[in-house]
């Protein structure tokens, strides 16, 4: 089963390089990554998601959390937490189509953010495989290019979920 | 009081704050401001070593054998990269190293400019901490720090970088007063102990009571933790046999009725089958090694596993865990010394040692490593610290020499880096003046670090050399010979005439081609004020027995050469 750990930095390329590299070392799969401000300044987070179990989650978050630069890490299991992912994908001239594609918008929760005579931007949220889903339902309309955020999690408010590694 | 210094002077002073008194380096242009400001320090003694990996490694040694810090100095681009072997050992083996290399200047810094290389990113995965000083108000403390880290916890290497125009950069520098909090800079592992300390060591005590074959495996946290008197005490509280790993000899006394030798590729048939049929293994400040598991998923079998370890991310990292304790060594055992109930194993005991086999002389030659060993003993006593390198020279003493006192084996256990030997015992010597260091190598790793007799002889560093010389990267050629069908491809080593490379250095060199010898020569040896060399010619396709092939078990060792099938 898929394991979320993020990993609280500072805000800097060296903390950020030395925790994807211990990743690397590990050699372990990662289906995910993604790094964006943490929520106190000068804090990032990285957020990755494995596939290996709740044993190898927490060895590679002790071993995370032994990091220069590194402040906190937290891991659960995918199944008691939310991934999001948001992507945005372009697509070519729609204008015969264009209810059609409303229409698969409306029913993947879609929005359409740009467009001009040439091309439109629609922007998706939702687990990796639901944006998968909806970027396979534009294929006929012609994609030109798609950008994707890879997957921020949280883990469930219920009690004991997710293990904490916090830093003194 | 505040004075105004400048970057190189801040280094300095820092160092000497920090109670240094030796460093290793090789000057270069990037950290010449540094060399400009050290003859105004004269009580940080420089020793100039001949490549910087020997910087390194010999402050490597200084640190194991001191329990200090051990500092490396280093210019930029080759310099630095020359460090990274010698850090790389020093990470695995838990060894406190402060490295400080010079860097280009600030505003050539990502312009490919001349000895330019990214020190800080090759050394990110060897380092426990590094560090490049953006400016000089920030250079003492980041010094500190870096010192800091080196020894709190689970010692490592740090690693500073400090550009050329912050060493010439003027700042006021106020010496580090007691009360001067340390920025922390790394998150150190919490207590995750997956219980709090007194329960896991009750339950540890529990599980030591129920067991009936019992086995404590101590290794280099023993020593990092300064746990031997507890450890032994609790060894003899308890009568559990102790096992001491590459690391962990000299961590408890050979002579001691209880204690059984090293695990693991190389060990005693009795030792691994000992742990084939422990119910409970107490693994103390040790990482369970492949080299000392064997296949993991054959290992200790019917055993359940305490591991009582520093770095709680050691702990179930290898092999499953009934208990975890995570806690310093000294601290732990001390605990638990004080939980257990007496009780003795002797019927286990005399099980283990049913097990035993005499060792076989299988040696062809005159000139045995057992007769080698047994001889430097002799002239040694317990008195010398043996630095081995890396082999099969280093198997044999491991097995052979007879350690009685407290970190007294100094090796690279984690890495296992040939060329160590010579330059870790230079540093070792420099720790212990008064004792007389050995440095054991084999011909293959000799040479490759052997341009530091010059650094002996200049530093007057009186360090006394042997080299098993076989004519073969002997452990390689074994594995070729076993498990390669005796193809000994790039295996065969020519050496130099090491009595005339003595002569050349002008030191004391010996060539010892029989038993009958031994005794003489390494009495003029161990005589010799200054640096002296051995070379005990061996039988060239002498083996290390038993062996536990990779990927098998510790219950499946191989205990005599395979015989040569058609085709080899």
């Amino acid at each position: 089963m898929a394991q979320a750990v993020s990993i609280l930095l500072n805000q800097e390329l060296l903390a950020l390089e030395r925790a994807v590299g211990e990743l690397r070392r590990r050699n372990l799969p990662i289906e995910s990554i993604t790094v964006g401000p943490g929520e106190a300044p000068g804090t990032s987070c990285l957020t990755v998601i494995l596939s290996t179990d709740e044993a190898g989650a927490d060895m590679t978050a002790k071993k995370l959390n032994k990091l220069s630069g590194v402040r906190e890490v937290k891991h659960f299991p995918l199944d008691d937490g939310v991934a999001r992912e948001v992507a945005l994908i372009k697509l070519g001239a729609t204008e015969q189509h264009h209810a059609e594609l409303l229409d698969v918008c409306e029913l993947f929760k879609a929005t359409v953010v740009d467009e001009t005579p040439d091309a439109v931007i629609v922007q998706v949220a939702g687990t990796g495989s639901f944006v998968l889903a909806f970027i396979r339902a534009l294929e006929r309309f012609g994609i030109l290019e798609v950008a994707r955020s890879g997957s921020v999690a949280l883990p469930r408010v219920s009690a004991d979920a997710g293990a904490a590694t916090p830093a003194p | 009081m505040t004075e105004v210094l400048t970057g190189a002077q801040i280094l300095c002073r820092v160092l000497l704050e920090e109670g240094v008194e030796v460093i290793w380096g090789y000057p270069g242009g990037a950290i010449m401001p540094f060399y400009h400001a050290l003859p105004d320090h004269p009580r940080l003694r420089h020793v100039l070593v001949r490549h910087e990996q020997a910087a390194a490694h010999a402050a490597d040694g200084y640190a194991r054998a001191s329990g200090r810090i051990g500092v490396c100095v280093a210019t930029s681009g080759p310099g630095a990269t020359n460090l990274v072997t010698g850090l790389a050992t020093a990470h695995m083996d838990s060894s406190p190293v402060v490295a400080i290399t010079g860097q280009v200047a600030r505003p050539m810094i990502g312009r490919d400019a001349f000895q330019e290389t990214d020190v800080i990113g090759i050394t990110l995965p060897i380092t426990k901490h590094n560090c490049l000083v953006r400016d000089v108000t920030e250079l003492a403390q980041r010094a500190r720090e870096a010192i800091a880290v080196a020894r709190e916890g689970r010692p490592g290497p740090v690693l500073l970088d400090v550009p050329k125009d912050v060493q010439n950069q003027r700042a006021s520098y106020e010496p580090a007063g007691p009360e001067s909090v340390l920025r922390r800079v790394r998150s150190v592992p919490s207590p995750l102990s997956p219980r709090p300390l007194a329960e896991a060591v009750a339950e540890a005590a529990r599980l030591i009571a129920a067991a009936e074959r019992p086995l404590l495996m101590v290794g280099h946290g023993v020593i990092l933790g300064d746990a031997y008197e507890a450890v032994r005490r609790l060894a003899e509280r308890t009568g559990i046999p102790v096992i001491t790993t590459l690391l962990g000899i000299s961590a408890f006394p050979e002579s001691h009725p209880l204690h059984l030798g090293m695990p693991g590729m190389h060990g005693e048939v009795h030792v691994n089958r000992a742990i084939q049929h422990a119910d409970l293994i107490v693994g103390i400040g040790l990482r369970f090694d492949d080299r000392v598991t064997g296949n993991t998923t054959g290992f200790a079998p019917r055993a359940k596993i305490v591991h009582v370890d520093l770095d709680v991310s050691e702990i179930g990292k290898n092999v499953p865990t009934t208990l975890g304790i995570v806690g310093d060594a000294h601290q732990v055992v001390t605990e638990l010394l004080a939980a257990v109930a007496p009780r003795d194993c002797i019927a286990w005991l005399e099980e283990i040692h049913s097990y035993a086999r005499p060792r076989q002389e299988r040696y062809r030659g005159d000139l045995s490593p057992e007769h080698i060993i047994a001889a430097i003993h002799d002239v040694t006593r317990d008195r010398c610290t043996i630095v081995t390198d890396v082999g099969q020279h280093q198997m044999w003493v491991a097995k052979l020499y007879p350690y009685q006192r407290p970190n007294t084996h100094i090796t690279s256990g984690g890495l296992g880096t040939m060329g160590f030997a010579v330059p870790a015992a230079m540093g070792v010597q420099l720790a212990r003046p008064h004792g007389p260091v050995w440095a054991i190598s084999g011909d293959g790793g000799f040479q490759m670090n052997l341009q530091e007799i010059a650094t002996m002889v200049q530093e007057k560093i009186p360090v006394k050399m042997a080299v098993f010389n076989n004519g073969y990267l002997g452990m390689v050629r074994q594995w070729q010979q076993f498990f390669h069908g005796r193809r000994y491809s790039a295996t065969p080593i020519w050496s130099p005439d090491y009595v005339k490379l003595a002569e050349a250095y002008g030191i004391a060199g010996w060539r010892v081609e029989r038993a009958s010898e031994l005794e003489a020569v390494l009495a003029q040896a161990a005589a010799e004020p200054g640096p002296a060399l051995v070379e005990f010619v061996i039988e060239q396709e002498a083996n290390v027995f038993p062996m536990i092939p990779p990927g098998a078990t510790l219950s499946e060792p191989i205990e005599a050469e395979p015989v040569a099938t058609a085709g080899d």
